[in-house]
């Protein structure tokens, strides 16, 4: 796919070119990180990156994990619907995160292991219901906690990508029941414009007596069925955190910068939109009108 | 607060009998459809929006959506104006829903493919799954074949479809093909075939028992959100993001597209229902629009001749070039001149009538419809003139006439009196010393009455023509029109250059006659059109254009208003010939015809049109048959989010007010709401800008500005004094200083200096820029530049304090920061911007929503701002009389005002109260009073992504994917 103007006019965009990322969302995870240092911890050691096709934030924890030389017991697995080109010391595996077989393909490959940390960056495909939108990517969120109810250490971190919309307090109070701190952050290379932001959850600590158990047949609703998240219609509002300084970029402003040469390739190899025949046909005057 | 009404994405549609029944947000609305009459309008769900309506054999009708389902019978929503007190929930998000074969239950499919078996108490008797295929789904459907056999059609977002089998819960298919996910699955009546759709933006047609893809459908440019089988499974409609419906003939396992239909704005058809008794279809889009179309063949509303089957079936010999030359079509059919001067009739057959050498190689046709009259003309300045009897059997009268003052004619035109029984013929010379000559005749006689020689404007070409009274109005090319007045031929005329960029008028047809004149539409083959006001006076003392407008693309042939009062519009468009309702933005029409052509004529019958032209020397003649039943049930509004509302608070207009919307789509609405019902009428949608649009305002009660990207800032002038419609057209635009396309106008405001007025325009890469605009002169004139920081300004606003001048601003930054301008414009110089007097951090991140108000009594200012970080806040800059400065005081603020970004707010109750939008779709009303924020009301709105707001008295605007329209308690 070729990035338009105003991609290349798009700071963070060139940004991440030049420091060899493969998308723009490194720097949320990075702006998070900032404000929260969930990535600073010298015992972070296991994490699962979710959602996580181009690989952005996987390269941010490929980075971070393996810049010594000391690599024991470091994983990094990263899944997605779609394929991702090879990253340094990061497992990738090609699945839905809601079906409930990657889950145990997941925690196959983490062997008796907990992670230190899940995060999840996952968007569904955008319809314009926004309904329907919502729902799903609450889903999503729902499968990235089930998984993380499974395989998150006591005190762990889970990170996931919102859509603030009508129902996030929803979210906010499941949320609230898992962790110490629930926190509804924005980094400012995040769009002022989009309704994306991200919770930052610390301090794993599961209700008492609960024990999770994944069956294959059952759907993440069914999961969380028995436990006191998502079985009840509590609100509440997480606090809210604006992240990375005031002076990094702002992505709602405009630069008057040249768009950015060719030199700055994107790292990441051509990716295969499902619509790439449909576009084909289209150039090619074969959509027209006349019948 | 309260609601009544509401315009918006409507998710399903269904014909059972008479009706129409419609999935209007969380409404059900009931409609006649061959009336179009709204029978009743019921309130299903408390916040969901109606996805899917199933109807039973039983008088039951089962609404789902979202987590929500309600069972009730079809007069409950016929009658009730709620029945949300029997609203059911379900754990998961339902996908799809279907009475049981015998409609004794109800099955409800949701996004894990779980599917609830309901009795009809609502009450779930059973559940079942196809074992470990749990993902999510983004469609699925339910197939009662018979009694014992149902399958359930799921579309996943990796896995292609899986059909499963309900009562053994057994996987009878998984259908491997399409690439991405699943958007929609249908099976046909048998369970034989299946229809599916993904985002690769193909439909494919499979056969289950062998589980082969029979056929891949390319056609749609975007994405298909539903697929219906029709007429005993031959055919197959679609309809998607790319606003089209589509029709596909089914042929030995092949998809074959045969009709194409646009029936919404941008984007998004989500849902369509066919009434095969009829063969109609219904749609239903994100604008909220409810279109019906006819699926009847076109075919046979065409025919083509030949000239050889011309020559044979009228029975004389052709020549051997010899072609059709002019036609008119007249209610009993056509004449036509040829190459030859031969002289033919069509009725039913071909008929010749006579021959005339004079008209040999080089002739035009007019017509006059209402009076049976046809004009012939050549180069040579002759006309023959015939008038037929209204069954076209006789020529009642003739005449032939030389016009020796001209040497010869390159354009001859005909128009006829709108209250006299006289035509005009005008004849013009390719010699511009000639004059212009028209020729006055009596219909009835075809006596000549007048013959006037007008002097001819400079480069000068007619090409169309009007008259009224003794005015002729004469369009020419380069958008050039002059009005000549009959009565006073030693007069200059009046001549208007360049109306729009500048190709050639193509119509002026009379429309009205205001206070103010009679208003012409006059349209331009480059797409434009205006409305033009004649200011009468001997001579004419004016030419005014009250608006100005681009149609959304093609060549503009003319222009007329039907009996609803609606603008049609008409034209080529590529390979297309269109007729479109631009008052309500939707096709009439559109004919296939190989783009435009030299000779063509659209002509009104009694049942619609009838399309007349020449391609590759044959003749074609194509019929279009106005529909029986109204071509929308509702109008809806913008496809995209509305970003901005604007009302115009200074006077009511019939029972209500103006205001416009400025959308993501790029254009701009003027519409009508009326006070008591809330119903909104749209008048215009404005095409000027380019990009998606940031704000609107008015100023006055006559201007008003929007902005958008591409530093787009247009300043509108409004007329509100004729009958037919307020009109609005372009004044001015701001100068840009460059061409990024990025660079947003984010907000501006405006300080009046008598007629002029002084504009503070803020930018997305932090400019802030104060302009002079002259009202006589029409120029902005920049005064003052500078930049805030590099942050994206979101809002300006301009006041006066202690006569001083000051310019508020709010960011990205979640500073509200004030410059006191006072001493700054001066002189003609462009002053750089001072440095800011005072400024304050309250917000976290940007501030969306920014409310002043001036209170020079207890000398302060209170600026109420909204913002990303949820909160809501009240800060007042108090004066310090020694100092002489404003200066900031956060008085209090609420952390979690709202569950997300609040998008907009308006003072109301002299501004005792705050209305605030966010995007949790939650409007709420907050107490001012004491500088104390407190929380009066609030109150969930169906519409989506809720980014814009206006109030006037007790009417409150909610505008985001639809408009809402409140009523609110005084207090
Ligand atoms: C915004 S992108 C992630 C970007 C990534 N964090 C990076 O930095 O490169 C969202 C991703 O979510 C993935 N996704 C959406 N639904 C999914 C699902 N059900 N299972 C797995 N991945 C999913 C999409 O394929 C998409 O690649």
């Amino acid at each position: 796919m070729g990035k338009s103007s105003k991609d290349k006019r798009d700071l963070y965009y060139r940004k991440a070119k030049e420091q060899g990322y493969r998308a723009r969302s490194a720097f949320k995870l990075l702006q998070l990180n900032e404000e929260f240092h969930f990535l600073d911890d010298p015992n972070l050691k296991r994490v699962v990156d979710l959602c996580a096709a181009p690989g952005s934030w996987s390269q941010v924890l490929s980075r971070k994990l393996f810049d010594k030389d000391d690599y024991t017991d470091r994983q990094i697995v990263a899944v997605d619907l779609q394929a991702m080109m090879p990253i340094d010391h990061v497992t990738t595996l090609q699945a839905d995160i809601t079906h409930p077989r990657t889950l145990h393909q997941i925690l196959e490959l983490f062997g008796n292991h907990r992670a230190d940390f899940v995060c999840s960056d996952g968007a569904p495909d955008v319809t314009g219901l926004h309904d329907l939108d919502e729902y799903v990517q609450q889903q999503l969120i729902m499968s990235a906690l089930q998984l993380t109810v499974c395989i998150l250490k006591r005190g762990g971190t889970f990170v996931a990508k919102i859509f603030r919309g009508r129902d996030i307090d929803l979210i906010y109070a499941q949320l609230g029941y898992l962790f110490d701190q629930v926190t509804c952050a924005k980094p400012r290379s995040s769009r002022g414009s989009s309704l994306e932001a991200f919770v930052v959850c610390q301090g794993y600590n599961p209700p008492e007596g609960w024990q999770p158990s994944l069956d294959t047949n059952s759907s993440v609703v069914e999961f969380f069925q028995d436990c006191p998240v998502g079985s009840n219609e509590n609100r509440t509002i997480a606090p809210f955190m604006a992240c990375g300084s005031l002076e990094s970029f702002d992505s709602d402003a405009t630069y008057h910068v040249e768009p950015s040469a060719t030199s700055l390739d994107p790292v990441q190899g051509p990716t295969n939109p499902p619509y790439k025949r449909a576009l084909e046909l289209k150039r090619s005057g074969r959509l027209t009108r006349a019948v | 607060m309260h609601s009544v009404s509401h315009y918006g994405p409507a998710l399903s549609v269904k014909f059972l009998d008479r009706f129409v029944y419609a999935g209007y947000g969380p409404f059900l609305h009931v409609y006649e459809y061959a009336t179009g009459k709204l029978a009743n309008k019921c309130l299903i769900f408390n916040k969901n929006k109606v996805h899917g309506v199933r109807i039973g054999d039983n008088g039951l009708i089962l609404c789902y959506g979202s987590r929500s389902v309600n069972l009730t019978s079809i007069q409950d929503v016929h009658e009730k104006s709620s029945i949300v007190e029997s609203e059911k929930h379900t754990s998961e998000w339902i996908i799809s829903g279907e009475f049981n074969s015998d409609c004794s239950q109800f099955y409800l499919l949701t996004c894990y493919d779980r599917v609830l078996t309901c009795d009809l108490e609502c009450h779930v008797v059973k559940k079942s799954a196809v074992y470990g295929e749990r993902s999510i789904l983004y469609s699925g459907s339910i197939k009662v074949v018979s009694e014992d056999k149902v399958f359930i059609n799921a579309g996943t977002v990796m896995g292609g479809i899986i059909v499963w089998e309900l009562f053994s819960e057994t996987l009878v298919a998984n259908l491997l093909g399409h690439s991405g996910s699943i958007f929609y699955v249908e099976m046909n009546r048998d369970g034989s075939l299946i229809a599916s759709c993904s985002d690769d933006r193909s439909v494919r047609l499979w056969d289950l028992k062998s589980q082969k893809e029979l056929s891949v459908g390319w056609a749609h440019t975007a994405r298909i959100w539903h697929l219906l089988f029709y007429n005993n499974d031959t055919r197959l409609i679609s309809v998607s993001e790319d606003c089209t419906c589509r029709v596909w003939d089914i042929q030995s396992g092949k998809l074959l597209q045969s009709a194409i239909h646009e029936v919404h704005l941008t984007k998004n058809v989500w849902c369509v229902d066919v009434n095969e008794k009829d063969q109609l279809a219904i749609t239903s889009g994100n604008d909220g629009r409810l279109r019906l179309i006819s699926l009847t063949e076109q075919e046979s509303l065409q025919r083509n001749f030949t000239i050889k089957q011309i020559s044979d079936d009228s029975k004389v010999p052709f020549a051997k070039q010899e072609i059709i030359k002019g036609f008119h079509w007249f209610s009993f059919g056509l004449v036509a001149i040829t190459s030859e001067g031969k002289i033919l009739q069509y009725g039913n057959q071909w008929k010749f009538l006579m021959q005339n050498p004079q008209f040999k190689s080089y002739s035009m046709t007019n017509g006059i419809s209402k009076d049976n009259i046809v004009i012939f003309s050549n180069n040579k300045c002759n006309l023959l003139i015939l008038k037929f009897n209204s069954e076209g059997s006789e020529i009642v009268a003739s005449r032939e006439l030389h016009v020796d003052t001209l040497t010869k004619s390159q354009n001859c035109m005909v128009c006829r009196h709108h209250d006299r029984n006289e035509f005009f013929v005008t004849l013009e010379s390719p010699n511009p010393h000639d004059p212009f000559m028209c020729l006055k005749f009596d219909t009835d006689s075809l006596n000549l009455r007048g013959q006037f020689g007008l002097k001819k404007p400079e480069s000068f070409a007619s090409s169309c023509l009007e008259i009224y009274e003794s005015f002729l109005l004469v369009g020419s090319r380069f958008s050039v029109i002059a009005i000549f007045d009959l009565n006073n031929t030693s007069q200059e005329s009046l001549v208007s250059r360049r109306l729009t960029p500048g190709d050639t008028t193509t119509s002026i047809h009379l429309v009205e006659f205001s206070i103010g004149g009679p208003v012409f539409v006059v349209t331009n083959r480059d797409g434009y059109y205006n409305f033009i006001r004649l200011k009468l006076g001997n001579p004419i003392e004016e030419l005014e254009i009250i608006h100005s407008n681009r149609t959304a693309r093609g060549f503009l042939e003319g222009a007329y208003y039907d009996n609803n009062g609606d603008l049609i519009t008409y034209g080529f468009k590529s390979e297309l010939f269109y007729i479109y309702n631009e008052t309500q933005c939707y096709e009439k029409a559109v004919r296939v015809c190989g783009g435009a052509h030299r000779q063509w004529e659209l002509a009104r019958t009694p049942e619609g049109f009838m399309l007349v032209f020449i391609r590759a020397s044959d003749l074609h003649f194509t019929r279009v048959i106005e529909p029986k039943v109204p071509e929308v049930l509702q109008c809806g509004t913008h496809g995209r989010e509305i970003r901005d509302i604007a009302l115009l608070k200074d006077f009511k207009y019939k029972n209500g007010h103006l205001f416009c919307t400025a959308s993501e789509d790029t254009t701009i609405k003027l519409c009508h709401v009326h006070e008591s019902t809330g119903q909104v009428t749209t008048f215009w949608t404005l095409r000027k800008h380019v990009s998606g649009l940031q704000r609107c305002k008015f100023l006055s009660s006559k201007l008003m500005i929007s902005s958008s990207a591409r530093e787009e800032l247009f300043l509108w002038e409004l007329t509100t004094d004729c009958n037919t419609k307020p009109y609005i057209k372009f004044r001015q635009a701001l100068p840009i200083s460059g061409n990024n396309p990025d660079l947003r106008i984010t907000d501006f405001s405006v300080k009046f200096e008598g007629s002029n007025f002084i504009l503070a325009a803020v930018y997305s890469d932090s400019a802030v820029k104060l302009w002079r605009y002259n009202h006589l002169q029409n120029r902005f004139q920049l005064a003052v530049e500078g930049h805030y920081k590099t942050c994206c300004i979101l809002n300006a606003s301009l006041f006066e304090f202690k006569n001083q001048s000051y310019l508020m601003l709010s960011a990205t930054d979640g500073h509200l920061s004030l410059y006191n301008l006072t001493n700054t414009m001066n002189g003609g110089t462009v002053c750089p911007l001072p440095s800011v007097e005072s400024s304050i951090q309250i917000h976290q991140s940007s501030i969306k929503a920014m409310n002043i108000s001036v209170d020079d009594q207890n000398d302060a200012v209170r600026v109420y701002t909204g913002g990303d970080d949820n909160a809501l806040a009240i800060c007042a800059f108090h004066w310090e009389s020694q100092t002489k400065r404003l200066l900031p005081h956060l008085k209090d603020v609420q952390r979690s005002a709202a569950s997300s970004t609040i998008t907009s707010s308006e003072l109301i109750n002299d501004d005792k109260q705050l209305v605030t939008a966010s995007v949790d779709q939650i409007v709420r009303i907050w107490d001012t009073e004491n500088d104390k924020l407190v929380l009066q009301e609030q109150k969930y709105t169906t519409v989506a992504d809720t980014g814009s707001l206006d109030a006037v008295s007790n009417l409150l605007l909610i505008g985001g994917v639809g408009l809402s329209v409140w009523k609110t308690e005084h207090h």
